[in-house]
């Protein structure tokens, strides 16, 4: 809903990317991060880590049923018990939040119906966390076990069980039909159609970090919630209005987060019960939630039933892309609104295509509600139309990689569905893959068991509108500089290891020629920081980056404009750099400290303080959900991965990943490439390993249950299991990004997958549709059909000893 | 967090001492050692002793002893040593081995000999939190009546999941047990019977003391195979053991035991039979192989599918029985 | 002891003798983290699967989740706040730092214990041995490979070859 007229952040001499000084001093170096000592040693304090006098200990009831009508609840024996201070249920927080204003349908205890086995109705807070749980035995919770819904066919076909009563028709969350051009005249055009239905499985994220929250409701009717969350700034709305309390009497504060990839991006159960039974109370009270809890609380990967149909011309360009999609949602709506349109959306670069069409459904099954997983919605798609596209170049005889290359889609251009790309390093991510693999020399030509695949992908840099309409800045900083040489950086950003309150001090270091280590960042404080968004779509370098450089830029210019005035010199011949201020004309004679630079300067203004904000460009398409996957800048990412199979037993050793992203600029190479890593492992987790799945309903017990709830049973890789990973930095320089950076925290996952399968097929001479590529799966495939016939036939094919193979394969 | 039951304590400092505290609350206690399948269980509250005798002290069953009669281990000699025991590796390498395969170098630790030997039988309906088994309804292994892995089945059918047994019993290991009226040593195979809920000979008031790793078997070929999903942390989904006397080249006894399928080791009849005087090799892999594949009927008790931790029994049999040939860890 | 009721802990912590009120239900993990006031062990998974909560008891790694405190009463235990060498970081702890091996740092002290023990006796381990000492320690954020090059490094530097 945009306004008539949208802030617009400053521009600067010189543009964006550019440095303050000749040379960078602190950005693209390999900096340490200001609080790793910290995290080393053991003093960072995490959530779990704060006790406060008085503090009580509660715990969730949790629904025993799949889907079930809460009749009634009787919570007397209960409160009976010594030490159990006070149980709330539904009827104590009635009001219905989410994360996304059109589709709130959650509470935080369910009042009328349990939608998953997990699913809260209560809440205990007692003396010791063993109290509160043979407390939560003692509920008598009478329910009316209703039929349940647990996978997308049921959904659809029985929209007479209503599995969420916010659904505007049966079972359906969310639809969305866009086309864009003739994709039906476009695929006539093709010289090979490929057609395939892909299976993508649910996965959670795992944080190692469980979510914990600890509410303080104190005698003048304030309330402080200190939780690990990845999104303050939503969390405050949203206490505010659950528990009918103004904002301003509020405050959040987001401590050191152990991990959070979305997991951790909306308001939970347990930030609403903490705060309600603090006022209830009248104690500190902190709920931490079991490793089990987490899995219901989940928020991760939706399942996605993906349909392609893509054509190709021999001379390998792509031709149309047909997508029909349907997405597994669970009980409730979260980000589901975004995961459909981005479940197109975010397909359309690197690769030109001439037309596009997608179908995706939502639908609302009784099972934890599926939400936002690094890589949000976009992960299912990549990985099958970068199967799509290996099956394609095979169909027409051209090496993968040179697919992809012929269709790039260039710089300072838009896709088909309107989204504005800048700047696009992907031929060099390309580039650089296929020579650290080696890949020329081992694309078809490995021995039979081990093979290499490629994939691409394309990522947002944040997202161009809030998640609620307003035309407020997406992101603040307020900078503080006073005599002492010391600079505070006050930001509402949420660092959740990624490292963004690092790239604030980089940047204000940078900017005011101080050393990292003599900034502060206060962040993520709702009483202390302006607002940011918070740690989701990739959006903290860039956006409460750019509002930082705006913050450093203007104070930079007060300490120049100080000195210029005493030197007589102009203030873009003053350098802040190193420590030192000097001119650049004279840099013997007029030089001093930045520390005496500052003292001029705060005599020369008066206290020293800035702010900066950014708010990005009016972008995307003009037609309904068009600035929905519009981001001010797109990262790219290319990898090769190699697999050593074992076809006797169907085991994949994924050996080695080669990680090639432009992030515009790197401001932090270290963590830059912590991020592609650590996203290149989960992708290859998620190929291998990872399923969030259910047991079916059998005689003895009802659907829904989760297979395993715990790290035992959901397993996430060891440092045994995870491949070499290799990481290749493409610089692209962005000219909206600060400094030129771009996002590196999730594009890096979405290729893994899909270079995975390919890599597998280069093996063994099976198409991996369905994940998790585990040995029960692979070793099925390798028994059904021709599978040795195929692999055969595909070398034959790259040493030119057989013809391609006729079009329209599949 | 998930919370830990209450419980009283006892720590005895000698055998002496833990029988007593044993036989004081007869089918109240809980012995503890490396706690490692005992302390989640107990979070779990699979287990609801009044009272925990954790043996942690008890020093004189933390021993290695090499005998005339065999290599002697008491039962609190932790997975760690007898990986890395020099005498063990020499000896009796798959044992080594499969110590040193148990879940992750923690573990490997804190858990003991003993532990692994006493572990619980494990099942994807069973080791799971008290509200995940109140969803379920529970099963009858603990708090329920039904199985929910054979719907109509009388027995609990839970997979015996030690590493180190099927090893011990392929190696013909004894163990030793004492209780209030004396000690007795019976071989490690006999220790296990085929009821999930309670899968050995282990009365209450008894404790297992020692291992004995028989002279005869120094020496034997052998091998020990896993299939797990992770390099580390995880159960075994199946795992093979076996081991054989060779004299000239030819076979003069053998044993195949595969476990992770049912309440206990099932050691595949006919072997002896099978492998009496022939040469250790590829084909007689394969006569081994088919063998077990024929006697061995996994369920879905443990993680992955039922029908391919049956395909993959003769994978490993002959893994196991070729890294016995070749010598070669494999 | 003869009852549910709250005892003393005797536990030899980073080399000083303390005490603290537990019950026999009180975990190692519970009684440093809620006891003592040592913070840096951190709870992951409730039970055992994920190394977080790795401390070194007589200079083995072990679980402190899924151990009861009274049964270490009188043995070493080090924790990560015992690894700094009076308030300066250990050259291990330095190496996290320098290559970026903690990101959200949640698993980090687990991983730092495991890797600690594992220089202590094998002070030039290979890549394949860290990885393997390390495999009870999950991480979620790293992919392991800055880990790998910390430890490395930090083998060099307490070995003066770097």
């Amino acid at each position: 809903m945009p306004a008539e007229k949208r802030l617009t952040p400053p521009s600067w001499p010189g543009g964006r990317a550019a440095p303050p000084n000749r040379e960078f001093q602190v950005i693209g170096r390999r900096n340490r991060k200001i609080e790793g000592l910290a995290k080393v040693t053991g003093r960072a304090v995490y959530a779990d880590d704060i006790a406060l006098p008085r503090m009580l200990h509660a715990k969730l009831l949790r629904s025993v049923h799949a889907h079930a009508r809460i009749r009634s609840i009787d919570a007397s024996a209960a409160l009976a018990m010594p030490g159990v201070h006070a149980v709330i249920t539904g009827r104590d927080l009635p009001e219905y939040y989410g994360i996304i204003p059109w589709t709130q349908d959650e509470q935080a205890l369910c009042e009328e119906k349990a939608r998953y086995v997990g699913d809260a109705i209560a809440a205990v807070a007692a003396e010791s966390e063993l109290l509160a749980e043979e407390a939560l035995k003692r509920i008598r919770v009478d329910y009316e076990v209703l039929p349940a819904i647990t996978s997308i066919e049921e959904a659809l076909e029985r929209p007479e069980v209503r599995v969420n009563e916010k659904a505007k028709e049966g079972n359906v969350s969310k639809h969305v039909h866009l086309e864009f051009g003739e994709v039906e005249a476009e695929l006539a055009k093709s010289d090979a159609v490929v057609e395939a239905e892909y299976w993508y499985e649910g996965s959670t994220h795992t944080p190692i970090e469980t979510h914990c929250a600890v509410a303080d409701y104190d005698a003048t009717g304030f309330l402080t919630l200190t939780s690990s969350t990845q999104v303050a700034h939503y969390l405050h709305r949203d206490l505010a209005r659950v528990l009918g309390l103004p904002t301003q009497r509020i405050r959040v504060i987001q401590p050191t987060v152990g991990g959070a990839f979305g997991g951790k991006s909306e308001p939970f159960s347990l930030e609403f019960c903490a705060a309600k039974l603090s006022m209830v109370t009248g104690r500190p009270v902190k709920i931490l939630y079991t490793r089990e809890e987490v899995f219901y609380a989940h928020r991760g990967r939706h399942p996605m039933r993906l349909r392609y149909r893509t054509g190709i011309r021999r001379d390998g360009a792509l031709t149309g892309v047909d997508a029909r999609i349907a997405i597994d949602g669970g009980a409730y709506s979260s980000f589901g609104l975004v995961t459909t349109y981005y479940s197109g959306q975010l397909l359309t670069a690197p690769y030109r295509m001439s037309a596009y069409r997608f179908d995706s459904t939502r639908v609302f099954t009784n099972k934890p509600c599926c939400g936002p997983k690094r890589g949000h919605g976009s992960v299912q798609p990549r990985f099958a139309f970068e199967c799509q596209i290996d099956k394609l170049a095979e169909a027409i005889g051209m090496d993968p990689i040179e697919v992809r290359r012929r269709n790039f889609i260039g710089e300072h251009t838009r896709t088909v569905n309107e989204l504005r790309v800048t700047s696009n390093g992907f031929p060099q991510c390309l580039d650089a893959v296929e020579r650290a693999s080696g890949w020329a020399a081992k694309f078809r030509r490995l021995p039979y068991g081990r093979g290499v695949g490629v994939a691409g992908s394309m990522y947002i840099s944040g997202t161009n509108y809030c998640i609620y309409p307003n035309e407020m800045p997406q992101s603040g900083v307020q900078l503080k500089l006073d005599r002492s040489g010391r600079a505070t950086v006050f930001s509402g950003a949420s660092d959740i290891g990624q490292g963004s309150d690092s790239i604030l001090a980089y940047i204000v270091a940078e900017e005011l020629g101080l050393d990292p280590g003599d900034v502060r960042v206060v962040a993520a404080d709702t009483d202390l920081t302006p607002v940011d968004l918070g740690s989701y779509s990739s959006r903290e370098t860039f956006m409460v980056g750019n509002a930082c450089l705006d913050a450093a830029r203007k104070l930079r210019l007060q300490v120049a404009e100080s000195l210029a005035e005493r030197w007589g010199c102009a203030a873009d011949q003053v350098t802040l750099a190193g420590g030192v201020a000097c001119s650049t004309r004279a840099p013997d004679r007029e030089c001093m400290s930045v520390k005496e630079a500052f003292q001029i300067a705060e005599a020369r203004h008066g206290t020293l303080g800035s702010v900066g904000w950014y708010q990005s460009p009016k972008l995307g398409g003009d037609y309904r959900g068009g600035t929905i996957g519009a981001s001010p800048a797109y990262s790219f990412t290319a990898h090769v991965a190699e697999v050593d199979c074992d076809p006797e037993t169907g085991r994949v050793d994924v050996k080695k990943i080669w990680i090639a992203h432009d992030c515009g600029r790197a401001l932090s190479p270290v963590a830059v490439e912590g991020q592609m890593e650590g996203s290149a492992y989960m992708g290859f987790a998620e190929a291998i390993f990872e399923e969030q799945v259910f047991k079916p309903a059998a005689p003895g017990h009802g659907p829904g249950l989760h297979h395993g709830p715990s790290l035992l049973d959901y397993r996430i890789p060891t440092s045994l299991d995870t491949p070499e990973l290799e990481s290749i930095i493409v610089e692209s320089v962005d000219p909206e990004g600060p400094y030129g950076a771009k996002e590196a925290g999730e594009g890096p996952l979405h290729p893994s997958i899909p270079a995975i399968a390919n890599a597998i097929y280069d093996a063994l001479g099976i198409r991996c549709d369905r994940l998790p590529f585990d040995p029960p799966r692979v070793w099925k495939l390798l028994r059904a059909g021709d599978a040795r016939a195929r692999w055969e036939r595909a070398r034959a094919q790259v040493r030119g000893a057989a013809p391609a193979p006729a079009a329209r394969a599949g | 967090m998930l919370t830990l039951p209450s419980f009283e304590w006892a720590m005895p400092r000698t055998v002496a001492e833990t029988i007593a505290a044993l036989s004081d609350r007869p089918g109240e206690t809980l012995v503890v050692a490396g706690g490692t399948d005992a302390v989640p269980n107990l979070k779990h509250r699979l287990h609801e002793p009044r009272v925990v005798v954790h043996i942690g002290a008890v020093r004189e069953l933390h021993f290695v002893r090499e005998a005339a009669d065999g290599l002697h281990l008491g039962a609190l000699v932790t997975l760690a040593e007898i990986a890395r025991h020099p005498v063990v590796r020499r000896d009796f390498p798959s044992l080594a081995k499969a110590a040193g395969l148990v879940a992750g170098p923690q573990l490997r630790n804190m858990g003991t000999l003993g532990g692994n030997l006493c572990l619980d039988t494990r099942c994807t309906y069973y080791n799971q939190t008290w509200f995940w088994r109140s969803a379920l309804g529970f099963c009858l292994k603990k708090d329920g009546a039904v199985c929910h892995v054979v719907p109509a089945g009388k027995r609990c059918v839970a997979a015996h999941s030690s590493d180190v047994a099927p090893v011990l019993i392929s190696l013909g290991a004894s163990v030793e047990i004492v209780g209030r009226g004396g000690s007795r040593v019976i071989p490690v195979d006999e220790f296990f019977v085929a009821d999930g809920i309670h899968n050995n000979v282990l009365a209450p008031g008894e404790l297992v003391t020692r291992v004995l790793l028989p002279a005869r078997a120094r020496g034997m070929k052998c091998g020990y195979q896993k299939l797990r999903p992770r390099g580390a942390i995880d159960f075994p989904m199946l795992s093979v053991a076996f081991a054989a006397r060779t004299a000239n080249g030819a076979c003069e006894e053998a044993a195949l035991v595969v476990s992770a399928i049912a309440a206990r080791p099932r050691v595949i009849s006919g072997v002896p039979t099978l492998v009496q005087g022939k040469a250790l090799d590829e084909s007689l892999a394969e006569a081994l192989a088919q063998a077990a594949y024929k006697q061995c009927h996994p369920l879905i008790n443990v993680p992955y599918d039922h029908d391919y931790r049956r395909e993959m029994i003769p994978v490993f049999v002959r893994r196991a029985v070729r890294e016995a040939f070749s010598e070669v860890e494999t | 002891m003869e009852s549910t009721t709250t005892a003393v802990c005797r536990l030899k912590v980073n080399g000083d003798l303390r005490e603290c009120a537990v019950t026999p239900n009180t975990t190692l993990l519970e009684a440093l983290r809620y006891g003592l006031g040592l913070t840096g062990s951190k709870q992951g998974c409730d039970k055992g699967d994920c190394g977080a909560c790795t401390v070194v008891v007589d200079g083995e790694p072990v679980l402190s989740c899924i151990s009861l405190a009274l049964a270490f009463e009188g043995r070493e235990v080090t924790t990560i706040e015992g690894v700094s060498l009076k308030g300066r970081p250990h050259p291990l702890q330095d190496a996290f730092d320098v290559t970026g091996g903690a990101q959200c740092g949640f698993c980090t002290p687990g991983i730092l214990m495991s890797a600690w023990a594992l220089l202590r006796r094998n002070p030039a381990p290979t890549r394949a041995e860290i990885a393997h000492a390390l495999s009870g320690n999950l991480c979620r954020c790293t992919g392991y490979t800055k880990i790998f090059e910390a430890v490395e490094r930090a083998a060099a530097t307490l070995a003066g070859t770097r």
